[in-house]
């Protein structure tokens, strides 16, 4: 209380500054002149008592400096002072300060671009309850649905299940479903099918996540208990917001994704995005509804050992890591055998080389940052090696403006200013420059980072993070900005105050000066050369990779070629109806009738897209294979139209049916690896060779 | 310029200060400095405007409040006030005064 009267005071005593000086000067002569008349009254010359009047009173200037610097203003005074002399100061050279600026700004600017992606995809924690106890069973980087007995990396559902019963390591678990799906669904009173991406989470995914709906709820273990029958649906915040409007009645709305309808129960809180960065899907629903969601993955939800699932847990306060492993392993194994029932020999080997990694999940998962944590680190260095150069540049800027300015110092230092004030006044202009070029630096990184967003996003909608300039990203920005000043600012700031007083005020400066600030200057100009070479020289080889990268055979000649992605589960088809492979001939024909149509085929996979995984037993070898073997479902016309020659064989045909013989066309690779000897033509494999 | 004869801590000057206007009630600062002298006889020889910066210290601390006054000569001057604050640091001060006194006197006594 008392200390905040005082500050109060302080503070007051700004606003009138000049009025306690006066008074304070007032009220000392008061002091001198009654001192003196009470001399004069006791029988002393006048003279003589105005003398004994101020010896008794003390040296009376240092007295009021001290009375006025009691209150602790004079740092601020002398700031100000320094900043009102320093944009003087600026604006007298405008060319350099211009330069100064541009050059602050582009190295600043880059700088704090880049670590705004870095801390989205890299450092900051998800925006959920205690984000630092979340854990993943695995290492998170693989997606699908396997069969493969003793995976360590995806989870069947029964198997989520028994180990939330059965696990002592987690005060709660949760499963999501290691693929988005990316469909199109209807909002009700639409008529038009819209793409939405939707996440299938077990029903304790958000209760985890501690994560509440801003309108009506979010999902609950309930609507995840029993099997098709919760046609419930969470919306994001930016969906709700996109794509209905920010309707407050958006309970009352309802969604027809496949053959189903879903009601709306709640909307996400805005900052949440899942647990994936750099995905943000529009919908989650819960897993029981997974085979009523297109692809409609059959067994998901049921299949003991239809393994799809990611799982994650927060583990209990006081339990380490280490015990957690041990815990789950134990689990893993137990809970595997219950769900095989009998081991055949191959599956004892796959259990017993099995090991389940627990990775942290407190910033999430991301194949994001897989891809680009490198990339980053690496440009990370780049920008910071640009504005070392910006420093050097302006350091010399500023060391040329100081031997311009070499008769002032002198003038000053001579007038009995002390070197420690000269040099702060000098880090002040240093300071004032460095946080406007920081200012613009921010500006021009708001602008950069969603450059460098859109670059590495590569489809017609950039990758959804969070960018928006917050507090960590002004902080690391100011830090930056700080050593920046320090590094372009201190040199100068020390040369040009160390001065030959008598030789600088003459006209002509002192030999010896220039040639330390030649030598100065020169130095720093190597250094930006050298530093500049390290850039070129890295460019010049990023440069020859992007071009080879654009050299490398793909396989298909990618010349004009086009592709579609058809959502036919939108229009109310299943997967393997009939009528489906109708439709793909009817599109098919109709394409290739367009005029400039070279040809048309479907695939379910395109260049990049992945695959369909799995081993294959050949007939007569011994033994399945070990290798997994890719595959793509396609349609004639597929290699016709990519311009992908056949070494041997023929393409598929009308005459390949449903009901036909099956068959198949492989890779040359594969023929070479797994029918060394012989023509393949005509030889047999089965899929799924383990069984 | 006269330091050797600033021979009063200044914590003692505040103490001295405190007191006087306790006893005086409103003064300002040419007042204060004469009737520490007459009181100490002049055997405590402030250098007088050392008062100042002191004053403006107590200003901000709250001990004292100012407001401008006339002098019986009709001239403009800053009056200083005691306020509840300066009474309890005065006698803050004194005990602590007393306790660094008694201890000197021990020592005195006992060598």
């Amino acid at each position: 209380m008392e200390k905040l009267g005082e500050l109060l005071r302080r503070i007051g005593m700004l606003q009138h500054r000049d009025q306690v000086a006066s008074e304070l000067q007032e009220e000392m002569q008061l002091h001198l002149d009654l001192r003196r008349q009470q001399q004069v009254e006791a029988g002393i010359a006048p003279d003589e008592a105005a003398a004994t009047a101020h010896r008794r009173f003390g040296n009376a200037t240092l007295l009021r400096e001290h009375s006025y610097t009691t209150w602790g203003w004079s740092w601020l005074e002398g700031l100000l002072q320094d900043v009102l002399y320093g944009l003087r100061a600026m604006l007298r050279s405008p060319g350099v300060t211009i330069v100064a600026l541009l050059s602050l700004a582009l190295g600043i600017g880059a700088n704090t671009a880049i670590f705004s992606l870095m801390d989205a995809v890299m450092l900051r924690s998800l925006p959920v309850k205690n984000p630092q106890q979340l854990v993943l069973l695995g290492k998170g980087n693989a997606s699908g649905i396997t069969d493969d007995f003793g995976t360590t990396q995806l989870y069947s559902y029964p198997f989520y299940r028994e180990f939330q019963k059965r696990n002592q390591v987690f005060s709660e678990t949760a499963s999501i479903f290691s693929m988005r799906s990316d469909v199109h669904g209807t909002v009700s009173d639409r008529n038009q099918a819209e793409p939405m991406q939707v996440q299938m989470v077990s029903g304790t995914y958000f209760p985890l996540l501690g994560v509440q709906a801003i309108i009506g709820r979010t999902l609950t273990d309930q609507d995840d208990s029993t099997q098709g029958d919760h046609p419930v649906a969470v919306v994001s915040y930016s969906w709700w917001k996109k794509g209905l409007a920010r309707d407050p009645n958006v309970l009352n709305r309802t969604l027809k994704i496949g053959d189903t309808t879903y009601s709306i129960v709640g909307v996400a809180p805005p900052e949440f995005f899942g647990t994936v960065v750099g995905e943000s899907p529009d919908i989650w629903i819960p897993m029981s509804m997974v085979e009523q969601v297109p692809p409609h993955f059959k067994g998901a939800y049921s299949g003991n050992l239809a393994e799809s699932l990611l799982i994650l847990g927060r583990l209990k306060p006081g339990v380490s890591m280490a015990q957690a492993t041990t815990n789950v392993n134990l689990l893993f194994q137990q809970i595997l055998r219950h769900l095989r029932g009998s081991l055949s020999q191959d599956d004892a080997k796959a259990l017993k080389k099995a090991h389940v990694l627990l990775t942290p999940m407190a910033t999430g998962l991301s194949g994001l940052r897989r891809e680009f944590s490198d990339p980053l680190k690496i440009l990370m260095g780049i920008a910071g090696v640009v504005l070392l150069i910006a420093c050097a540049n302006i350091a010399n800027l500023l060391l040329a403006r100081s031997t311009a300015r070499t008769r002032e110092f002198a003038v000053r230092q001579a007038l009995g200013a002390g070197r420690g004030r000269l040099v702060r006044q000098l880090l002040t202009e240093s300071m004032m420059l460095a946080l406007a070029g920081g200012a613009l630096g921010v500006a021009f990184a708001a602008v950069a980072s969603r450059l460098l967003l859109r670059l590495v996003s590569g489809g017609p909608e950039a990758v959804p993070l969070n960018l928006a300039i917050d507090s960590r990203m002004l902080l690391f920005t100011l830090a930056v900005t700080l050593v920046t000043a320090l590094l372009f600012g201190t040199i100068p700031a020390m040369r040009a105050t160390r001065l030959e007083l008598t030789q600088s005020l003459k006209d002509r400066q002192g030999a010896a000066t220039v040639r330390g600030k030649a030598l100065l200057a020169k130095s720093l100009i190597i250094s930006q050369v050298a530093f500049s070479l390290l850039l070129v020289v890295a460019a010049g080889l990023f440069l020859r990779s992007l071009i080879n990268l654009t050299r490398v055979d793909l396989g298909f000649d990618k010349q004009n070629v086009l592709f579609v992605h058809l959502d036919e589960s939108s229009a109310g088809y299943k997967d393997d109806e009939p009528r489906i492979y109708a439709l793909y001939r009817q599109i098919t024909e109709r394409v290739n009738a367009l005029p400039g149509v070279q040809g048309a085929g479907f695939s379910t996979f395109v260049f990049h897209e992945g695959s369909w995984n799995g081993s294959v037993q050949v007939a007569g070898a011994e033994k399945p294979s070990d290798v997994d073997v890719k595959h793509n479902v396609i349609t004639d016309g597929y290699f016709s139209a990519l311009h992908i020659p056949l070494l041997a064989g023929r393409d598929f045909g009308p005459q390949d049916t449903a009901t036909s013989p099956k068959v198949a066309i492989i890779s040359e690779r594969m023929a070479r690896t797994m029918f060394p000897k012989g023509n393949p033509l005509g030889r047999h494999y089965t899929l799924g060779g383990k069984d | 310029m006269s330091s050797n004869r600033d021979d009063i801590p200044p914590g003692t000057l505040y103490l001295l200060i405190l007191k006087t206007l306790v006893r005086y009630g409103e003064l300002h600062g040419f007042e204060i400095a004469n009737s520490i002298q007459q009181t100490t006889e002049d055997v405590l020889q402030v250098e007088e405007g050392s008062l100042y910066p002191a004053l403006q210290r107590m200003l901000i601390k709250g001990w004292v409040v100012a407001r401008w006054g006339t002098t019986a000569g009709n001239r403009r001057a800053r009056y200083y006030q005691l306020t509840a604050a300066g009474r309890k640091q005065l006698s803050i001060e004194i005990s602590q005064f007393e306790r660094v006194m008694g201890a000197i006197a021990r020592v005195i006594q006992t060598a």
